[in-house]
């Protein structure tokens, strides 16, 4: 019973930790612009070769 | 004529500007456009000029000034940087998004730029020790965009609105994957067996998992339902609400006395519904953007001339020794007089007082070809000056204005389309109140037959609960966004699902001429040779047009692809005339009659020749006139052809039961000629009507009770576009028309639009159906639940089946 106790603990860990990070995706912005990124990658970046 | 290798104008040789950008000879239309070209070249950005391709839209950038103490409050302080968010204006494309990263990231004291392509808000952090904002500011101003302080705008609601959606619907979702652990158990146990204690415990994490789902993710719903209750109408929400909070309430009761919980069904009702409005709001992004995105085309500044010497004779010369200051276009008055200079936008609607040029009238009319404007001619606002410099006096402003006009009816239709309710909240309309009623018959059932209130309240509460079904949220959005991707990889863009369910009732469809029924580009139809051969007449016209950069000269080239061309030398254009060269020695011509004649040649048509050169121009085509060695050599018939599959498309529509009407700006003879072609009948055409008559014209018919698609691609059509309960635009579209329209075609080929009308219909009934299937699994259990019999797991499988009809049915639509 005990480890079963301890497993749901985990669990409830692991989803609040994931759902933190999700909150924190997407206040950042990270949502925002969904449309830039594809074309961002296309983009050589010429300054790496520094 | 050059094409300045900045800014891509047309302009004339002899006021080129010439440089040497690494080793490489570039011609320039004025010293601004060769400063911007060096620059970005010195910066190592010259990669830029690849990236946008030719297809680059040339526009003078915006003039008006950086007010740099509007941006001081909006600098954020963050230790040793110094943090701005700024608009940035113009931005038409990634590789502007490109640039003015590179080029702030260059920027030495410049730690951080990035810019969102969808809001064109930029980032920028800096050291405010190495390098000032303003400098920042006028770097991003030099290269053609225009930075604006970020102020509460409508998109920046948007934005905020989307996450508040994102972050509530994430949040259900986690905490439903959560719940969904132990609400298995949950149902293990009630086969299996499972001890008291722990099943308490499980029931006791549901509640806690649950319970942020239903007032957090949940508010919006509850918010929603009260405000309906005040205003008496059983709203969507308020069928969510009852759902998921009987459920909710219920299970709490169930937990002390032992029962069976339903967390689940509350917590994936607002779960699937989230979804549902979250893939909903994505397609309506754009809507609000078409009348900024219509303001831009006028300039804020106007050069007003001052009290010119008045004496009627001035010359082309003179214009270029007017006095004249910068002034906002909101203090011009009518009759005052503007100075025009090449490549600016105008800013009011007048006549031309001196000089004269060629104007690109694309953004009002569609037409493409620049029209050639005189003294006296009526300029209109919006419209680009493309070659020479001119005054006109101011005729009408502000509100008057044509573009004003055109933007107060897109205005005006926009607000005026009703929201169109989701065929699910109809559907609701009539569940809600029917659903309610059951549950409250079941309970005075359950009391007149003499059981105790505690159960005959439990029975009522589980009707609630099992009536509720939660794959109806997902019903509508998953047929609508398998339809819409369906047609989007197809080339159909479908803005939204009530679109979707407006095109199923069309029965009238609308076509525009120009662009839309025909090319939109000009070919050549016919051509004779006099006193030489015919094909000696082509080689001659298409050896001189080569160097034309006219869409006219470009018909006559493509048609004599292939031929031997001559060396022509003393090549020059007259734009809105014609072209001259000499070839083999002698002297050609080749332009409009008028030009012709204006060279010397005598015209000595034939009767014969005469008339058939009016019968063509009376069918709506253009006479091209070539002339050599003094004589007339060539007549060449250049017509906007209509589309091939014109015809075929027609028929089909036709053959669906629809009307298809045309409506044009261009004259009668013109568009009837077209319209035999395209096989409409000549009743069904509308011809010589501006942009808001095109649009009062599409009113008339939904008054007569008809259901309007309208497709076209102009500016001129923005106002039809939005007033009709579809509008369409195709293939090269612009800006405006694209952004008005509800749906999109990728290719110019009008074999989408029947397309497109199945689509929407097939779509359409995919929802019904899912509607059905959504419905019909919880009606069957809902006398279970009155009987009083309702197991937990016959709900469970309700809901499974339920949403998997829904999921299984709208993945039929991949297959259309």
């Amino acid at each position: 019973m005990w480890s079963v106790l301890l497993l749901i603990f985990f669990t409830l860990c692991i989803g609040l930790a994931a759902w933190l990070l999700f909150l924190w995706s997407v206040k950042s912005g990270q949502y925002d612009d969904i449309e830039g990124p594809k074309y961002r990658m296309l983009d050589d970046d010429n300054d790496k070769k520094k | 004529m050059l094409r300045c290798d900045h800014c891509l104008l047309e302009f004339a040789e002899e006021k080129a500007v010439f440089d040497t950008v690494k080793g490489l000879e570039k011609a320039f239309c004025c010293h601004g456009c060769r400063g911007v070209y060096r620059l970005i070249n010195e910066e190592e950005l010259g990669e830029f000029y690849e990236k946008r391709g030719s297809s680059w839209t040339p526009g003078p950038p915006d003039e008006s000034g950086i007010d740099i103490p509007a941006f001081a409050e909006t600098i954020k302080e963050k230790g040793e940087e110094s943090e701005i968010d700024i608009f940035c204006n113009g931005i038409r494309c990634a590789s502007c998004v490109w640039l003015i990263e590179r080029l702030l990231l260059k920027t030495e004291g410049v730690k951080f730029a990035r810019l969102n392509y969808a809001t064109h808000k930029a980032k920028i952090r800096w050291d405010s020790s190495v390098v000032s904002l303003e400098k920042l500011l006028k770097r991003i101003n030099s290269v053609g965009y225009t930075p604006k302080p970020v102020t509460q705008g409508g998109s920046d609601e948007f934005i905020k609105a989307r996450r508040d959606l994102l972050l509530r619907f994430g949040t259900a979702a986690f905490f439903s994957m959560q719940l969904m652990i132990y609400t298995t158990a949950l149902y293990a146990g009630y086969f299996q067996g499972i001890g008291s204690g722990t099943k308490t415990l499980f029931q006791l994490l549901s509640l806690l998992l649950t319970t942020p789902i239903l007032f957090y993710s949940g508010a919006p719903f509850l918010r929603g339902s009260i405000t309906g209750l005040r205003n008496l109408s059983f709203n969507m929400d308020l069928l969510i609400v009852t759902g998921a909070g009987s459920a909710y309430l219920y299970s709490i009761y169930q937990i002390f006395i032992g029962g069976e919980v339903y967390f689940d069904t509350s917590a994936m009702i607002i779960t699937l519904i989230l979804l549902g409005r979250y893939i909903e709001t994505g397609a309506k992004a754009r809507a609000s953007e078409v009348i900024t995105q219509l303001l831009s085309l006028s300039p804020k500044e106007a050069r007003l001339v001052i009290e010119s010497a008045e004496d009627g004779q001035q010359t082309a010369e003179g214009i270029s020794n007017l006095q004249y200051e910068m002034a906002p276009v909101s203090d011009i008055k009518v009759g005052n007089l503007i100075l025009i200079k090449p490549g600016e936008r105008i800013p009011l609607d007048g006549t031309i007082a001196e000089g004269s040029s060629e104007i690109d009238e694309s953004p009002l009319t569609g037409e493409s070809r620049p029209v050639s404007k005189h003294r006296g001619d009526e300029v209109f606002s919006g419209t680009q000056n493309l070659y020479g410099s001119f005054v006109f006096e101011v005729k009408r402003t502000g509100e008057d204005t044509v573009l004003s006009h055109i933007i107060k009816t897109v205005e005006d239709a926009q607000a005026r389309r009703a929201p169109v309710q989701a065929l699910a909240d109809r559907v609701v309309g009539y569940f809600v109140p029917s659903v309610l009623a059951m549950s409250f018959i079941t309970a005075l059932f359950w009391l007149f037959s003499g059981r105790p209130l505690t159960e005959a309240v439990m029975n009522s509460v589980s009707v609630l609960v099992i009536a509720c079904p939660c794959a109806l949220g997902l019903a509508t959005p998953l047929a609508i966004l398998t339809g819409t991707t369906r047609g989007a990889s197809r080339g159909i863009f479908i803005k939204g699902g009530d679109v979707i369910e407006r095109a199923k009732d069309i029965d009238t469809i609308v076509l525009d001429k120009t662009g839309t029924i025909t090319e939109g580009k000009p070919e050549l139809a016919a051509f004779k040779g006099i006193g030489i051969s015919d094909n000696e007449a082509l080689r001659l016209a298409s050896s001189l047009e080569l160097l034309s950069e006219h869409s006219i000269g470009k018909a006559i080239v493509t048609g004599g692809a292939g031929m031997q061309t001559y060396i022509v030398s003393d090549f020059a254009a007259y734009p809105g005339r014609g072209v001259k060269g000499n070839i083999n020695g002698k002297a050609a011509f080749i332009g409009n009659r008028t030009f012709i004649e204006s060279e010397g040649v005598d015209d000595m048509l034939s009767g014969e020749l005469t008339s058939w050169i009016h019968a063509e121009e009376d069918s709506g085509r253009t006479a091209v006139y070539l002339s050599y060695d003094g004589n007339i050599a060539g007549i060449f018939i250049v017509s906007d052809t209509i589309r091939r599959e014109a015809h075929e498309s027609v028929k089909e529509i036709r053959a669906k039961g629809k009307d298809v009407i045309m409506i044009t700006g261009d004259n009668r003879k013109a568009a009837l000629s077209v319209a035999k072609e395209a096989g409409i009948s000549e009743n069904n055409v509308t011809a010589q009507k501006s942009p808001s008559e095109k649009a009062e014209e599409i009113m008339r018919m939904q008054g007569k009770g008809r259901r309007v698609m309208m497709v076209g691609d102009g500016i001129n059509d923005a106002p039809a576009l939005v007033q009709a309960d579809v509008g369409v635009a195709m293939g090269r579209a612009t800006d405006i028309a694209l952004e008005s329209a509800d749906i999109v075609l990728m290719r110019n080929d009008l074999r989408m639009i029947p397309e497109t009308l199945r689509l929407s219909k097939t779509t359409y009934n995919v929802i019904r159906q899912n509607l059905f299937w959504a419905l019909i699994y919880n009606l069957v259990a809902v006398p279970l639940a009155i009987m009083g019999m309702l197991h937990p797991i016959f709900a469970a499988i309700a809901m499974t089946l339920s949403s998997l009809s829904v999921v299984g049915n709208s993945m039929r639509l991949k297959r259309v």
